[in-house]
């Protein structure tokens, strides 16, 4: 018999919020590099949702049942004992026809309309940084039907000058995909997206879903969070939701699932150094 | 219509199709079934100025930044995910401008390679407009729909010069069979002018027609066989991918472009004299036997991960 569990740490709690977010019976797609948006459709799959249709990044393996999470996304391990497989067209044709229920996007910068940058720091002139790019998210984000961003990265400690570097920014460098305004600021209504955008933003401070205006609004925090530490931590002020609340926990055998799934702990390679330690007492 | 009776031919020779400056649709994708051994001979033979085109990659175009030979990059990721990171030589090549960045999406650039495959100059999108790309790609229209009235944007057809791919399998004449996910491979081998290919293995005709054929043989120009010919991708189920080598690899890149010629491109490539030397470069018999044996038991898996 092993102990009972009686914890659970970021990585399983930001999965299983995650994995809240995905609805039974729709179609999700996780996309590469994205090791806790894996695990939470697997947990989905599942718990809530046995007849999600979940379709894995990279090898668009449907409803596979991986032999452990690989750090590499395109890995026989990953698609094994897969009902069948999509090729690239059939998965972007799904969603560009309206049959994506749910995707998940992450960027190095996320805005308050939830438009994100996976594509450079800087501009076109002065490239700062070249980030690896987002794969198919910019076409993901106006087809597929919902969106749940997450990052591991909102805290933004100070550095030695006292200067944060933002995860939830004032303003993207570059808009790789698309929230609820355009770069140009031209709202979504507007525009001939099949999608209707990002509904929740799930980070290891907190839960944000969107306001009626698109804005990004606090609507949980954890254990060891609070409002005041979520706003010092993001670049653009923000509603909170009347009757802010704690975010829930998953259950033991949730969190006995996710380390079954796991076995290296891939996920751990999401959260910050400070964080590969912190835990909440179930 | 490519219709030689016998396409087979050498690894050098094969390269001989890419000249400099060509667009190149590289195959496989992130760390499965790259086309690695074609892409070192590449590497070898000196060949620059190339852009790569398609939709996630990583050590593959990593490389041909880290050898100069890449001048533009409208691929849609190049990274190494949770596993390393950022690709160390497509960001110094980016970032110094000796790489143009015109980063592509991936249903985009399906679009566009359709677009080549169907004869027409363009195809319809819904996404894209409102996002960094519309600025990026200037040569992406938009126009009002004369059915429904809503704004699309048209992206135009995209040719390669030429497909470098790797497949499991093909015969003299050319015919492919791919095991797994295609990713790109079946449209960049429509779409593309001029098709070549290593395979771990040639067989008869006959075998080949029984597996299945992934790309029929009139799209393809040549085929060499080269066995561990994506190595340190995967290519299952022949053999997993080789992280310890791919991490050998990081850890020199992300030095710096002086480290990473004299500890990776010196040993790996230009002192490889050809792809069997390479192999006995990154361990020979025992590692590739190790990599091999991916599927005798999960724990034995999973330390090849370690």
């Amino acid at each position: 018999m092993s102990e009972p569990i009686r914890t659970c740490t970021l990585g399983e709690l930001l999965i299983y919020q995650i994995a809240l977010t995905i609805e039974d019976g729709i179609l999700a797609f996780h996309g590469f590099g994205s090791p806790l948006v894996q695990l939470a459709l697997h947990l989905a799959k599942r718990s809530h949702a046995p007849n999600l249709v979940l379709v894995a990044g990279a090898t668009y393996a449907v409803n596979p049942t991986p032999a452990f999470l690989t750090p590499t996304s395109n890995d026989f391990a990953m698609s094994l004992g897969a009902e069948c497989g999509l090729d690239i067209e059939e998965l972007f044709d799904l969603a560009a026809s309206g049959r994506m229920g749910r995707m998940f996007l992450s960027g190095l910068q996320i805005d308050r309309w939830g438009n994100m940058n996976v594509t450079r720091l800087g501009n076109a002139e002065h490239l700062k940084l070249k980030l690896p790019g987002g794969g198919g998210g910019c076409n993901l984000s106006c087809d597929a039907e919902h969106v749940t961003i997450w990052t591991a990265a909102h805290r933004a400690p100070p550095d030695s000058k006292g200067q944060r570097r933002f995860r939830l920014v004032d303003r993207c460098d570059f808009v790789t995909s698309v929230g609820h305004r355009a770069a140009d600021g031209t709202p979504r209504s507007e525009l001939p997206y099949r999608g209707q955008g990002p509904d929740r933003i799930v980070t290891d401070l907190g839960v944000f879903d969107f306001d009626e205006t698109g804005h990004a609004r606090l609507r949980a925090v954890y254990p060891d969070t609070d409002a005041a530490l979520v706003a010092e931590n993001t670049g653009f002020d923000f509603p909170v939701a009347d009757g802010l609340g704690i975010a829930p926990l998953p259950e033991p055998d949730m969190i006995e699932l996710i380390r079954r799934l796991d076995p290296m702990q891939i996920h751990r390679r999401e959260l910050s150094h400070a964080d590969q330690n912190r835990a909440f007492e179930l | 219509m490519f219709t030689q009776v016998d396409k087979r031919c050498e690894l050098s020779d094969l390269l001989g199709h890419v000249n400099d400056g060509d667009t190149v649709a590289v195959g496989g994708g992130l760390s499965w079934r790259e086309p690695m051994a074609a892409l070192r001979e590449l590497i070898r033979q000196g060949r620059s100025g190339l852009k790569a085109v398609g939709s996630a990659h990583g050590i593959d175009i990593d490389l041909l930044c880290g050898a100069g030979a890449l001048a533009a990059s409208g691929e849609s990721y190049v990274g190494f995910e949770q596993d390393f990171g950022m690709a160390p030589n497509y960001r110094r090549a980016c970032e110094s401008g000796q790489v143009a960045v015109e980063d592509n999406c991936c249903y985009t650039l399906v679009q566009q390679l359709r677009a080549a495959i169907s004869g027409l100059p363009f195809m319809p999108i819904r996404s894209v407009q409102g996002t960094g790309f519309e600025a990026l790609h200037p040569e992406f229209k938009t126009m009002l729909c004369p059915y429904t009235g809503e704004r699309l944007v048209l992206v135009p057809a995209l040719k390669p010069d030429v497909a470098i791919l790797h497949a499991h399998f093909a015969d003299r004449r050319g015919n492919l069979h791919i095991d797994g996910p295609p990713v790109a491979d079946v449209l960049f081998a429509k779409a593309s002018r001029k098709v070549i290919v290593t395979a771990e293995r040639i067989v008869e005709p006959e075998e080949l027609a029984h597996k299945g054929v992934t790309i029929p043989y009139f799209y393809v120009t040549a085929v060499c066989e080269v066995p561990f010919g994506a190595h340190p991708t995967a290519c299952y189920p022949n053999y997993a991918y080789d992280r310890q080598h791919t991490r050998h690899y990081y850890d020199q890149a992300k030095q710096s472009a002086d480290v990473f010629r004299e500890n990776y491109l010196n040993p790996f490539i230009y002192q490889c004299a050809d792809h069997p030397a390479y192999l006995e470069a990154v361990g020979g018999r025992e590692r590739l036997n190790a990599l091999a044996a991916w599927g005798e038991s999960t724990e034995q898996w999973m330390r090849l991960y370690e």
